[in-house]
């Protein structure tokens, strides 16, 4: 495999140029071969069925905007190698069921929701229906939705994507953060400090809050 | 200083030398034992508390036999320079959490493999204050120590020795220096200090067991930023390398990948007669002379409540219904500040800078003791939990972390307090060996949210004051103890002063399940501090239980 960007590196984003993968004839060959599997095309769903892969794209693809600004991550895909792999986070809360189970169920609510509101499943929706039926179980907080603490369900769902988004490169990119470090390490420590191999944010005043003001 | 250390613990010249970081020669000759060869000592668990344990014993020529159920770890051919890619150094057999504050278990607060917890730890490594040993007394909340900070100085210098540890002279506390020199502090750090600087609050570069220069055949820290995932260059100090291989070298077994089932008890005298365990799918026992459980407080508790027996119906050293209680863990709240400059938090160690000026009791508070402040550095997929916890998803989380680059983080150690309440039970849910997995309750008291606020606006305050323009504050938990507490009598905890259990005579209990209170601190060090103090009390006599 190439070790060229997975994606073509974005002029218009904040780190113009930048592409980790460029750096992986860099990293120990274990680290590498890890994180190269990832931009590997994923074997077809296992844990999902047809049904819930849709719903669960549609979920995840709205959780990280992911229809609007695709990344090309296959979020849902490596969200259902971890469900049939059983890797868990070792825990769950005593009013949810075991995560396999509470991710069918939840996918299995939210069509329902969707059904009741827009007449479709979730992922036949439209983009702005389907943010809605996922805002109103944001907004239930810590209440009920459909017998489980909405709050719970919200926490595994935003936990499972977030940690499929942002351990792929192309994300990587896209935050400007250079991945794995051994055994080159850092020379040049502290603020403003960049490697080489680093890029300089080109809109650095882009702070999410000011543009929201 | 260094020849004195290696006369005593040699692991870290029993090293590879040539940019390899495992010892295979000294593995592959080691001692074994034979399942019903009666040996002196078999210990479960081979985190903080098992390997300082294994490598005093072995060295005063005790047989010793140390189980873990995860793997023997080679940081060159098992870990990776990457956060997901990590997941397999985390306990992931299934756990229930409940309460009204469930704690989520797993990667932050579990080890699993020789080296334990201490593999992934950030390398903060804090003595406890004197103060912590007598809360009861002095702040009327918590619990006094059967003993005081006193005894556990010389432990505490003794370990810092072995570690390394390096940092700044330290003001708090009972002052102290420690044996290297402070770290160099990447953008996290230095914003720390520029803005408790502006504040007036004491901040100091430190205490972190990385080797700052070469210590035996250990390399010096390359800066990647990797402690939370293993430390492949073997800078960072865990059991796997500071006290393994010298136990190793002094005949002490380390049989991995071995799952402790149950204690096994002699029920005619109440003594414990070795461990069941299970390893590559058959079920054994190894005998043994003494036990000593170091399984930390999750599944120390468990083990012992799944070794209920007719004698012990409700679990082992359980008569007086202690097993699991008081367990105790730190609030942590995380606060990051935006910065226009750029930070790369990813950068150098998450632990560089600290402060422990709001450790103690403050008498103008409405609360009682305090809470620690210090760099936290959260990679990617850590920082999105962050940003993801402020409530965005959608834009908004891509936004925010497009951003990564401008954070500075600081996280808060809180002493949440010692509650009977808050404690490990058995599930009805089975595991993998068909035994029930444990349910941990946990809910927080008034004082312990009278700290998280404090703690909060304490590091708000400080990056503000550094020139950050917006803060974003996540509330989440850091390390575990208690759950088998140390006590005066069998009423109030498991264990005594010296780890004995108060029910089994030749049966102890060495982590962080023992301690009463959990200060401010990275419990680590203490871990290790209140081991080596029991170690040295087995060492001169009571081999056998009979001491």
């Amino acid at each position: 495999m190439s070790d060229g960007p997975v994606t073509a590196p974005d002029p218009q984003g904040r780190f113009p140029g930048f592409a980790v993968l460029r750096q992986a004839p860099r990293w120990d060959e274990l680290t590498a071969l890890t994180i190269r599997s990832r931009v590997a095309p994923l074997a077809a769903p296992r844990f999902f069925t047809t049904a819930e892969q849709a719903t669960a794209r549609a979920l995840v693809g709205q959780l990280l905007d992911q229809p609007r600004d695709d990344l090309g991550v296959p979020v849902m895909e490596m969200i259902d190698a971890r469900l049939a792999d059983g890797q868990t986070d070792g825990w769950r809360y005593e009013d949810m069921p075991e995560d396999g189970q509470a991710w069918r169920d939840t996918l299995a609510h939210l069509d329902t929701d969707a059904k009741e509101r827009f007449g479709a499943r979730l992922g036949a929706c439209a983009d702005g229906e389907q943010a809605s039926i996922i805002q109103a179980v944001q907004d239930l907080g810590s209440r009920d939705w459909h017998g489980l603490p909405a709050g719970h369900v919200w926490s595994l769902w935003i936990r499972y994507a977030c940690t499929a988004l942002y351990a792929h490169p192309a994300a990587w990119d896209e935050i400007g953060f250079p991945g794995p470090a051994y055994p080159r390490g850092y020379k040049n420590l502290g603020v403003d400090a960049r490697e080489p191999f680093e890029v300089r944010d080109a809109r650095p005043a882009q702070d999410p809050v000011r543009e929201r003001l | 200083m260094t020849a004195g250390v290696r006369a005593r613990n040699e692991s870290a010249w029993l090293l590879p030398n040539d940019g390899t970081r495992t010892n295979h020669r000294l593995r592959r000759d080691m001692r074994r034992f034979a399942d019903d060869d009666e040996v002196d000592l078999v210990i479960v668990g081979c985190g903080a508390g098992g390997s300082v344990l294994a490598q005093r014993l072995a060295r005063a020529g005790w047989r010793v036999v140390a189980l873990d159920a995860g793997p023997f770890w080679d940081p060159d051919t098992d870990w990776v320079s990457d956060e997901a890619g990590s997941h397999h150094l985390y306990w992931t057999d299934p756990r229930v959490i409940a309460g009204a504050d469930p704690v989520p278990l797993g990667s932050n607060n579990s080890g699993r493999g020789v080296g334990g917890s201490m593999v992934h730890y950030a390398g903060y490594t804090p003595r406890f204050h004197p103060s912590d040993f007598s809360t009861l007394r002095d702040d009327g909340v918590g619990a006094d120590w059967p003993f005081g900070y006193e005894e556990l100085r010389p432990y505490y210098a003794a370990i810092e020795q072995e570690l390394p540890v390096a940092g700044e002279h330290w003001p708090w506390g009972d002052p102290h220096g420690y044996p290297h020199r402070p770290h160099p502090v990447g953008g996290n750090g230095e914003l720390f200090l520029r803005g408790a600087g502006k504040l007036g609050i004491e901040a100091r570069v430190g205490p972190v067991a990385i080797a700052n220069g070469r210590f035996g055949n250990r390399p010096h820290c390359i800066y990647r930023g990797f402690c939370l995932q293993g430390c492949k260059v073997n800078a960072k100090a865990s059991p796997l390398i500071t006290h393994i291989p010298d136990a190793l070298a002094h005949g002490a077994e380390v049989r991995a990948d071995a799952m402790v089932t149950r204690v096994g008890m002699d029920e005619r005298t109440g003594r414990a007669s070795g461990v069941h365990y299970v390893r590559d799918g058959a079920s054994r026992f190894q005998r043994a002379a003494m036990v000593a459980i170091a399984g930390y407080s999750i599944e120390t508790p468990r083990l012992l409540l799944n070794s209920a027996s007719p004698r012990y119906p409700d679990g082992l050293c359980n008569e007086f219904d202690q097993v699991g209680r008081y367990l105790m863990v730190q609030g942590a709240p995380q606060s990051a500040g935006r910065f226009d400059a750029e930070v790369r938090m990813y950068k150098a160690p998450p632990p560089e800078v600290s402060s422990e000026e709001f450790y103690e009791t403050d008498p103008a508070k409405d609360y009682k003791r305090g809470f620690a402040v210090q760099t936290v550095s959260p990679l990617p997929i850590t920082w999105a939990e962050h940003v993801a916890a402020q409530g965005h998803w959608g834009r908004a989380l891509r936004d925010y972390m497009s951003d990564y680059v401008h954070w500075a983080c600081l996280g808060s150690l809180c002493e949440f307090l010692p509650l009977a309440g808050n404690r490990v039970t058995l599930a009805d849910e089975t595991d993998c060996y068909g035994l029930p997995v444990a349910r941990f309750a946990y809910s927080q008291c008034d004082n312990d949210r009278a700290l998280l606020a404090a703690a909060q606006h304490v590091m708000e305050d400080i990056l503000t004051a550094a020139g950050a323009d917006e803060v974003i504050t996540i509330k989440r938990y850091a390390h575990l103890v208690g759950g088998a507490r140390m006590a005066k009598d069998a009423r109030h905890g498991v264990v005594d002063g010296r780890c004995r259990t108060f029910a089994v005579p030749n049966l102890y209990i060495t982590d962080g399940s023992v301690l009463p209170t959990q200060g401010s601190a990275n419990p680590a060090l203490t871990i290790m501090a209140v081991t080596a103090r029991a170690a040295d009390h087995l060492i001169s006599g009571a081999r056998g239980g009979t001491g």
